[in-house]
């Protein structure tokens, strides 16, 4: 496979990787989307355990948390549990790790973006054991499909019941309803309809409705189901269509509503501004918008659209996330960010998890159900581009002893660069501090 | 570790529960010997469930097995919620209260974004439409203070502090590790971000802070006790020359399993007032904290142990400055009819009147500048005598 071109590479990647060379040339959308299906073995070394693994682990573990053996290390737990606790780290090492080496980028920045905008947050125990798999198995095998088959996936996953509580909504007129005056939340209905699909053009009424044909959502090792013990019996009216009891009736609604035209507008805006500005042109939002409604909900048109759009190879106008800034500062410096004995750090490394925190963006906690803010402003406080600047000076020191800052620069970002950053880069009494220059500079932070 | 202080005016962003870990901590100094404290809780507090009126007689019915175990009683109609224990002695001090049935003027959305706004910029508005200048009540009753030095200061988190914003200059305080960079480094790491549209502002400001670092000890507040941590804070620069401080304390949103979900940020919250008084010592005699919430939380219970958004709330006051041991404000009652549309707390006062008493009583802000210009359309109306 062709390394991406040096746009390909910063824009629709986590930037240059060291030893591979970009491309020559602009922005080829083939190349681009040949990273959908190709190989990563790179990448692959890094993915993580499923939940059909993980469910008899947690289940040890859960046991071992009621009788309050997790506490002090857990060392009076279960060795599952704590090969559970050492499996959750992991994901976490991975979350830098396996983007700072992949080969098809493009396809990571891809599941990164769906996990946001269909976010799921590590808000509580529950969530935390599944949000590993929703990103592997309920996201990562959904990029290239269909929108609708995405929120399908996503709807019903575990990690979505648990973080919008919808594993405990109950028809008031259900069974279970009936029996101990159990009811309803909103929370799942309203955030489908405002985050994960339309945005705008439906009512309080058609939440409810909806709320009232979610009641009852399951999914455990018995597979995604409505119970019938919390099921709310009745015709649900949702955006005037009319729907029964029953997880085919809930897929046939979310196949609806993720053709419904609102839907792909708020689905192509989004798109748009994570890669392309954070304002994006209505031409470019209503080029994949058309690219959804023409082909039943297809992703990769979509993608297309946006790739063809003039602005795709135009002036980078995005700022990199706090975890796109760190991946593409490990993959500049050949780093993982697993490395230990690093000069000016901790023993145990970089401590990744931290850093991410300081400059705004701990792992898998957006604050808010609508996810990260996907816009420079929200990671441009005076604290976190201090954490940004600290992270650039103490990775540099790490590994610049011996690095050339110039070829890096240029390597990084070509001719991309604004004049004056080799000269910065270059002007630094130091190797490492050349570097920092480097990554800490404005320009780094472009995509 | 040094502090690196930063001082920025968000326009944008926003403030629904968050990781306490970015909560942010304000600051603005006057000359005076008496403190106040506000601290914006985040999420809708249910002062229902922190502040128990078992008295009336339907409050069992609405809350069956959120209010299963009352908690002390704090007299023959409320009970506290068990998990605020640790704020007992205060209550018996008198120097802890509470105003209950208590909202803001926005009453058409119970949604916490606008709610927060109006809220924190203290709008008059029924559909909380902020003030033309969108800034904090805050920020504006500070013009009004005699005296008062606008400090060169810190913002401190991703969250905006909006009470604090405004035209006035006020300090922003938080910890963050100190760099290895050399001189020659940082100017030429200064020259790019000040060359660049987007980076300019915020690092500069960054830089201005790490320039008068504070010494404070402590790090970045984390874990168990990172409320107490943060009171601390608080009551350091109290003791410096700052006199009003302001926090937010987010994740009172609790639309499912109430019990536990209560019970931490309860305890969270008497850590940050304790570790308040602990640190301010003599001065907590003159010292008044205010916590107060965008709105409060249905009455009833929801299906899955939780509450949803409501309207009438309450404010947690606390401090030696405080005529505590009192519950204030008129009891709506909790019955079918006395409820608001049938659902929620009935507020029956302004929750803008404590913090406007408070600022007539401990700073000398003026009953006019007080009804006109920090909170519009506010009717100061009788004092219900909380403070000394």
């Amino acid at each position: 496979m062709d390394a991406p071109s040096l746009i390909e590479d910063i824009r629709f990647g986590f930037g240059p990787l060291a030893g591979r060379p970009p491309s020559k040339g602009g922005l080829d959308p083939d190349r681009l989307l040949a990273q959908l299906t190709a190989p990563d073995p790179a990448a692959a070394a890094w993915d993580r355990p499923d939940l059909a693994t993980r469910a008899p682990l947690i289940a040890i573990y859960q046991e071992d948390h009621k009788n309050g053996l997790i506490k002090q290390g857990a060392k009076l737990a279960a060795p599952e549990s704590r090969q559970l606790i050492q499996i959750e780290e992991d994901d976490m090492t991975a979350y830098a790790a396996r983007p700072a080496v992949a080969l098809t980028p493009f396809r990571e920045r891809l599941v990164n973006f769906w996990c946001n905008r269909i976010t799921v947050a590590a808000n509580s125990n529950a969530v935390r054991r599944v949000i590993q798999s929703y990103r592997d198995e309920a996201v990562r095998p959904n990029i290239g499909g269909r929108l609708a088959d995405l929120l399908k996936a996503t709807l019903w996953h575990p990690a979505k019941l648990f973080y919008l509580t919808q594993n405990t909504s109950t028809g008031p007129n259900s069974p279970i309803g009936l029996k101990r005056g159990k009811g309803l939340n909103e929370n799942l209905a309203r955030e489908f309809l405002e985050l994960h699909t339309m945005g705008h053009g439906y009512t309080q009424a058609d939440v409810t409705e909806l709320a009232r044909l979610l009641a009852g959502m399951k999914n455990d090792a018995d597979g995604p189901r409505v119970e019938d013990g919390r099921a709310e019996p009745g015709v649900k009216h949702i955006l005037g269509v009319a729907y029964h009891p029953g997880k085919d009736e809930i897929d046939r609604l979310v196949e609806d509503v993720a053709h419904r035209p609102e839907t792909a507008q708020a689905t192509a805006f989004f798109m748009a501004r994570h890669f392309i500005a954070d304002q994006p042109p209505d031409d470019l939002v209503a080029a994949i918008a058309k690219a959804c409604t023409d082909n039943d909900t297809q992703l990769v048109p979509m993608y297309r659209a946006m790739l063809t759009h003039l602005l795709a190879a135009g002036e980078r106008q995005k700022l990199r996330s706090p975890l796109e800034l760190v991946v593409a500062s490990l993959r500049l410096t050949g780093m993982t960010g697993t490395e230990q004995n690093l000069r000016g750090f901790k023993k145990e490394g970089m401590r990744l998890p931290d850093r991410l925190r300081t400059m705004g963006q701990p792992i898998e906690q957006p604050a808010r159900p609508d996810g990260w803010p996907d816009v420079a402003d929200g990671w441009l406080t005076p604290p976190m581009v201090a954490a940004r600047t600290d992270w650039a000076v103490d990775l540099a020191r790490a590994v610049g002893d011996r690095s050339d800052p110039v070829a890096l620069a240029d390597f990084a970002l070509g001719g991309l660069a604004k004049p004056m950053l080799p000269r910065a880069v270059g002007g630094a009494e130091q190797r490492w501090e050349g570097l920092a220059v480097l990554l800490a500079s404005p320009d780094f932070s472009r995509r | 570790m040094d502090l690196l202080l930063s001082r920025r005016s968000f326009l944008i962003g926003c403030s629904v529960a968050a990781s306490p870990l970015l909560t942010p901590v304000t600051f603005a100094a006057a000359p005076s010997e008496n403190r106040l404290v506000v601290i914006i809780l985040r999420g809708a507090m249910d002062g229902l469930d922190v502040v128990r009126p078992v008295g009336d007689a339907a409050y069992a019915g609405l809350r069956p097995t959120l209010a299963a175990d009352p908690g002390p009683a704090l007299n023959d109609f409320f009970t506290l919620h068990p998990a605020a224990a640790d704020l007992l002695p205060l209550w018996q001090a008198k120097e802890l209260g509470f105003a209950h049935a208590v909202a803001t003027p926005y009453r058409n959305g119970r949604s916490h974004f606008i709610g927060q706004d109006a809220l924190e910029n203290g709008t008059d508005s029924g559909d909380g439409t902020l003030t033309s200048a969108h800034d904090g009540w805050l920020n504006r009753a500070i013009g009004l203070i005699k005296g008062v030095t606008p400090d060169t200061a810190v913002s401190v988190s991703q969250q905006r502090l909006l009470v604090l914003e405004g035209a006035n200059e006020t300090d922003h305080w938080y910890p963050v590790t100190e760099s290895p960079l050399s001189d020659q480094g940082r100017q030429l790491i200064a020259a790019l971000n000040a060359a660049d549209p987007l980076f300019a502002e915020p690092f500069a400001e960054a830089t201005k802070l790490e320039n008068s670092a504070s010494g404070m000890e402590g790090g970045v507040p984390s874990g168990k006790m990172q409320y107490a941590q943060l009171g601390t804070y608080v009551a350091q620069r109290l003791m410096g020359p700052s006199r009003i401080a302001s926090f937010s304390f987010n994740g009172w949103d609790m639309h499912r399993d109430q019990k536990q979900a209560m019970a931490n940020q309860l305890k969270g919250l008497s850590d940050a007032i304790l570790a308040i008084k602990t640190g301010l010592g003599r001065a907590w005699g003159t010292t008044l904290v205010i916590g107060i919430t965008e709105f409060g939380r249905t009455a009833r219970e929801n299906g899955t142990g939780g509450t949803d958004h409501g309207t009438g709330g309450m404010a947690v006051l606390a401090g030696g400055a405080l005529k505590g041991g009192q519950v204030f404000g008129k009891w709506p009652g909790l019955g079918d009819s006395d409820l608001f549309e049938n659902r929620d707390l009935l507020p029956t006062a302004d929750v803008r009147s404590y913090p406007a008493l408070a600022l007539r009583a401990m700073f000398g802000v003026q009953a006019h500048g007080l009804e006109s210009t920090v909170f519009p359309g506010l009717d100061l109306g009788s004092d219900p005598g909380f403070l000394l």
